[in-house]
């Protein structure tokens, strides 16, 4: 019913054939296409597998958008390759009976008409959340280097990329730009395949009064393209990107069609965005300032290529892929600072203006609470050391204290012996028992009003944990997360304004003034 | 948009010194940009964004009219980086002392000579006098006011006037040239006012007032709000029938005048009043039809007032708004006729009127739109959302052609949660036809405007209480517990929340709030009240003590949002210059500002087991 992409819009629920995203942790999220297809190696139909238990397809579809969702009980075998030794139980059944042939098959087929119902396990539960670039850029199949939420989110905002742009995206990667670069130019997929309820006049006005945001992605590394294409597909957002399998240093940007890309923004993730920039021009670049561009003694091997595309150029009529009405703004996107110089220097070259470079650096925090203090002791996750200068002086006055009474009662017992053996050296009759009676009265008494040993300071902590509200006891610090990520890359931003020939300023002079 | 300057539009122009100075265009007007000069507004009106002008005064103050201005090209604004093996051949147009200026520049960057004898020159003989600058500060400022042409000649006169410029290595030169440029060239570049422009200009002055957003926050919490255009979303009835679900509407609240709610706007593609194509189209209809309703009037009544400056500014603008009112008011409720069919609740469907004529005028309900929206809601009466002026929306006299007077709401807090104590939202008392016949017509008007009202408030507040908002933003210095609070369960499942805050301590409480341990407290006490039966909550309800208790540990269900976590990010500027690249050496400090993300989820009732934390094992360890 719904063809729009899950990432633009995606209804209340979840819907089989559309991507959902089942998170786990913070940044424990796996992708899934959900299907209602009994085509699986389980009983339950399509099952995603975690440490947090097992989630069948069956019961991820047709939710309401981020219901928690209980694990449930599905046999996956043995931990390791389950898949394989499953198909080989199979086998080894089938060979076992023989004519089970057809009865097996004819359980699968009846497992194929209804799925089992997925039983519901004890523990264990995760959340499916509607996907979106972000929770993509954390999940996404890892091609290349990925362009992360920081740096996409200021990339789009600085080139203030709005619904109803074009943009070209060279060297499409992981994918993780492009979904951010579709929401941010998504303004309606395009009106080809109508909508039954639109008049004729409303189609009329969508033509000529809306430029449709679109995406063209290039991609030098063929699978890598295909794969994202197919990708898109399955996203439902082929539609509103066009993937491009091309080496864009030599064959440039423009499309077959006479109105594509008409690019107003580019972002340029290349090794050497250089040897694209001579192709974004308004008009034929000159032989002086490509040269100018080109050359750089440091990579002599550069020139080639360049030489080869001089050659081919006059071949063709020069056609710009830039919006010729509109200012054109550009990012290249590289980690190293020579590639940094180069692509500036070039962009000064080929008339770019408002040339700057920045890097972002982005850091997550950790938020937790730090509980310190003697009643840890022997507690988990927090520390057991004193926590004021008053605590460790008590402490130690116990320590001692206690000590202090040990000894003393540990002379006292000595005494006691040397004073009985005295006495039986002496042929006195000792009355053993007794007087030992009144010594362990005399020290338990004596214990009693003594602190508690570790031992019970331990059983102690123990059992005030039960009552303790942890939740709220400590103090609440935050730290950066122990892993961050130092450099990414450098972003250059340059904007293009729009040509502007004596015709236009004086066309304007005689409207203005 | 944003291609070339329009009439009656703001425009920021960045002056030599870095600084912004924004301005409205209005026709025949002069603009004064103090010490850097002034040139009549028609220069630069049509012409495209991002070039660079260069003031050339005429030799006499009178004859304000002859101030031309030069477009400076691209080149020659880069020639000094480009080093002069890249200075192109076309770059100088100018005779005189600035060609010899150039030179002098460019020379200086050559380090190798041509026999490859390195001739850079290093501070050993660097002299800190100022007694080396021969001009007096009496002397410049006799040049600046006998100054003709565009300040080359006074920078020029300066670096002559140095002992030792030939002293200097060529790195400091260039500095040197830089900084005497920054204090009498007398150019500026027009940019067109946009987020990041408005960002930078305000954070320039006042940044407390739009609590130190940057545009990489900005950026950040666009992106984590997952705002985007849903024009064509479609707001969808949830599962009990009555509320509504999605359709690209957002809740923001925002202490940043505006700031926050123009950059989702324009994320939404609902903030600037004109499409690309009236843009574009723009010159084609000041070649075809120059007596269009659009331009020409304006330009005719304010040429008959003589360059009036101040006093008719506004009028202008009236009759401006006036004149472009009509055409646009049927494209708005033709859009919104759009959104009517697609959501089917709105019962009115007349697009079929061609060009309208001055009469009919056709009531567009301020608020009216279902998909694609922003609600903002405030802690007074109004909305303070003043900086969205820039962009043509002026909210005390909402322009109805401008998208946002269909697709920006406003609700109060008030009204939020107490609705019926808001006079607004109880509706006034009807009048029969038959008595509104024999009414004088202002007191007519009066009914029908007040009955506007309620019904508009009646709407939106409705609306909002039903939830179902695909995200939430937040950037206010209220405490943002209470905020969430209410806002939270408004969010649909699978929605967005993001929150921002200059300093991180507001947010840290905030994720502690939402902290694992004290959502298992929290379901744990939910758990076990509930299996001691009802009685013993309304119990614990009834008693005054127990609830504020229960407020203080638990002040937001901590169940409905999942992964909270706290970041921030920010941009390191870089100088890019032949053989000097480094981090800018100085930048701006003050607040940090940090972003809390969650997801809002719909948790299960009752006590749900965890698994695989690796817990246990532990345990087991600790106990052996």
């Amino acid at each position: 019913m719904n063809t729009t992409s899950p990432f633009l819009d995606p209804c209340t629920h979840s819907a089989a054939g559309s991507l959902g995203v089942l998170q786990l942790k913070r940044d424990h999220l796996i992708p899934a296409i959900l299907s209602a297809s009994t085509d699986s190696d389980y009983p339950e139909g399509k099952v995603e597998n975690t440490r947090f238990g097992s989630y069948p397809h069956s019961t991820l579809i047709n939710q309401p958008w981020g219901t928690q969702i209980l694990a449930s009980v599905v046999d996956t075998g043995s931990r390791s390759s389950r898949s394989k030794k499953r198909k080989r139980e199979k086998k080894d059944d089938g060979d076992d009976t023989p004519g089970a042939d057809g009865s097996a098959s004819a359980d699968a087929e009846e497992a194929r008409t209804a799925l089992v119902k997925a039983a519901t396990a004890s523990s264990g539960f995760a959340h499916l959340v509607p996907p979106t670039p972000e929770t993509w850029t954390l999940c996404l199949p890892h091609r290349t280097q990925v362009v992360y939420t920081p740096d996409y989110s200021y990339i789009l905002q600085r080139l203030r990329v709005r619904p109803g742009d074009r943009i070209i995206e060279a060297g499409a990667g992981s994918g993780s730009f492009t979904h951010a670069a579709v929401r941010a130019v998504y303004n309606g997929y395009p009106t080809n395949s109508n909508h039954q309820d639109d008049d004729e006049s409303v189609v009329k006005r969508r033509k000529d009064n809306k430029k449709q945001g679109r995406v063209y992605s290039f991609e030098y590394h063929a699978p890598r393209a295909e794969t994202l294409k197919k990708e898109l597909a399955s996203h439902g957002l082929d539609g509103l990107v066009t993937v491009t399998n091309r080496d864009v240093y030599g064959d440039g940007f423009c499309l077959d069609n006479e109105d594509e890309p008409n690019a107003d923004v580019v972002f340029l993730d290349l090794p050497a965005p250089w040897q694209a920039l001579k192709h974004l021009t308004r008009s034929p670049a000159s032989t002086a300032v490509l040269k100018s561009v080109a050359s750089d003694p440091s990579t002599p091997n550069d020139d080639p290529p360049n030489g080869a595309s001089e050659q081919t150029q006059p071949s063709k009529p020069f056609r710009s892929p830039l919006n010729p009405k509109r200012t054109v703004r550009i990012c290249t996107f590289s980690p190293c600072i020579e590639q940094v110089t180069r692509t500036v220097s070039a962009l000064r070259s080929l008339g770019w203006l408002e040339i700057g470079m920045a890097e972002i650096q982005a850091k997550r925090l950790e938020v937790r609470r730090e509980r310190v203090g003697l009643q840890e002791e022997g507690l988990r996750g927090a520390n057991p050391t004193a926590a004021t200068v008053h605590e460790a002086v008590k402490r130690l006055r116990d320590v001692e204290g206690r000590a202090k009474v040990f000894h003393g009662l540990q002379k006292e017992k000595q005494e006691q012996v040397m004073r009985r053996a005295e006495a039986i050296k002496r042929g006195e009759k000792v009355p053993p028992a007794d007087g030992e009676d009144a010594g362990t009265v005399r020290m338990k008494d004596k214990i009693e009003g003594l602190p508690p040993s570790k031992h019970d300071r331990l059983e102690r902590a123990k059992k005030d944990l039960e009552t303790r509200a942890l939740f709220k006891e400590g103090r609440l610090v935050h730290r950066t997360e122990p892993e961050i990520k130092t450099h990414t890359s450098y972003l250059v931003f340059a904007v293009l304004p729009r040509e502007w020939s004596k015709q236009d300023e004086a066309r304007a002079r005689e409207t203005w003034e | 948009m944003h291609s070339i300057i329009r009439p009656n539009t703001h425009v920021a122009l960045r002056l030599p010194s870095g600084l912004l100075k924004i301005v409205e265009i209005i026709p025949n007007t002069n603009i004064n940009l103090g010490k850097y000069g002034t040139f009549p507004t028609n220069k630069i009106l049509g012409r495209p964004y991002y070039l660079t002008f260069e003031i050339l005064d005429s030799e006499k103050e009178k004859y304000k009219s002859a101030v031309q201005l030069r477009v400076v090209p691209a080149s020659e604004l880069h020639a000094e980086a480009l080093g002069s093996d890249q200075a192109l051949q076309s770059t100088v147009e100018d005779e005189g002392t600035s060609n010899e200026l150039d030179a002098n520049g460019t020379e200086g960057f050559d380090i190798v000579d041509e026999e490859g004898d390195v001739i850079m020159r290093n501070n050993r003989l660097t002299v800190d006098d100022p007694s080396r600058q021969t001009l007096s500060m009496e002397e410049i400022e006799e040049l600046k006011k006998a100054g003709a042409g565009s300040g080359k000649d006074i920078i020029a006169k300066i670096m002559a006037s140095h002992l030792a410029i030939d002293e200097k290595t060529s790195f400091s030169l260039a500095k040197y040239t830089l900084r005497k440029s920054r204090k009498y060239l007398k150019r500026f570049t027009a940019l067109p006012l946009d987020i990041g422009t408005l960002t930078e200009y305000v954070a320039e002055k006042e940044a407390y007032k739009i609590l130190e957003l940057r545009e990489e926050s900005l950026g950040l919490i666009c992106s984590w709000a997952n705002v985007h255009c849903a024009a064509e979303s479609r707001v969808q009835t949830a599962e009990d029938g009555v509320s509504q679900i999605g359709g690209g509407r957002w809740l923001v609240v925002d202490d940043t005048g505006g700031l926050v709610t123009a950059a989702m706007a324009e994320k939404m593609g609902i903030l600037y009043p004109t499409t690309e194509e009236e843009e574009e189209e723009v010159d084609y209809l000041i070649k075809v039809h120059p007596e269009d309703e659009d331009i020409a009037p304006v330009i005719s009544k304010a040429a008959q007032e003589d360059s009036g400056i101040t006093g008719e500014a506004p009028k202008s603008n009236d009759a401006e708004d006036a004149a472009t009112a009509e055409p646009e008011t049927t494209k708005g409720s033709s859009n919104n006729d759009k959104t009517a069919e697609q959501t089917s609740k709105t019962p009115n469907g007349t697009h079929e009127a061609p060009r309208p004529t001055r009469k009919p005028h056709q009531h567009i309900p301020q608020m009216s739109a279902q998909t694609n929206t922003i609600t903002i809601l405030h802690p007074n009466n109004q909305p303070n959302v003043s900086h969205l002026k820039y962009f043509g929306f002026d909210t005390g006299a909402p322009a109805v052609s401008h998208p946002l007077y269909t697709h920006l709401k406003s609700v109060s807090w008030l009204q939020l949660l107490h609705p019926m104590e808001d006079p607004s939202y109880i509706e006034p008392e009807t009048i029969s036809d038959d008595v509104l016949a024999t009414m004088k017509s202002s007191k007519r008007g009066n009914y029908y405007k007040k009955r506007r009202r309620w019904e508009k408030t009646k709407r939106v507040v409705d609306e909002t209480r039903a939830g179902g908002f695909d995200g939430l933003v937040v950037a206010s210095s209220m405490e943002t517990k209470t905020i969430l609070k209410e806002l939270v369960p408004l969010v649909r499942g699978g929605g967005k929340v993001v929150v921002y805050s200059p300093n991180p301590e507001p947010l840290v409480e905030l994720c502690d709030y939402y902290s694992k341990d004290r959502r298992a407290a929290y379901i744990a006490r939910e758990f076990g009240s509930r299996s001691n039966g009802k009685k013993a909550r309304i119990g614990a309800e009834d008693d005054g003590i127990d609830e504020s208790e229960e407020e203080d540990d638990f002040p937001v269900n901590p169940t409905l949002l999942l992964a909270p976590s706290l970041q921030t990010a920010r941009a390191r500027h870089w100088q890019v210059l032949p053989q000097r690249t480094h981090p800018f050496m100085t930048s701006k400090g003050g607040a940090e500002g940090y972003l809390f993300t969650a997801t809002r989820v719909l948790p299960i009732e009752g006590k749900v087991e965890a698994r695989g934390h690796g817990r246990s094992k532990k345990r087991k360890v600790a106990d052996s």
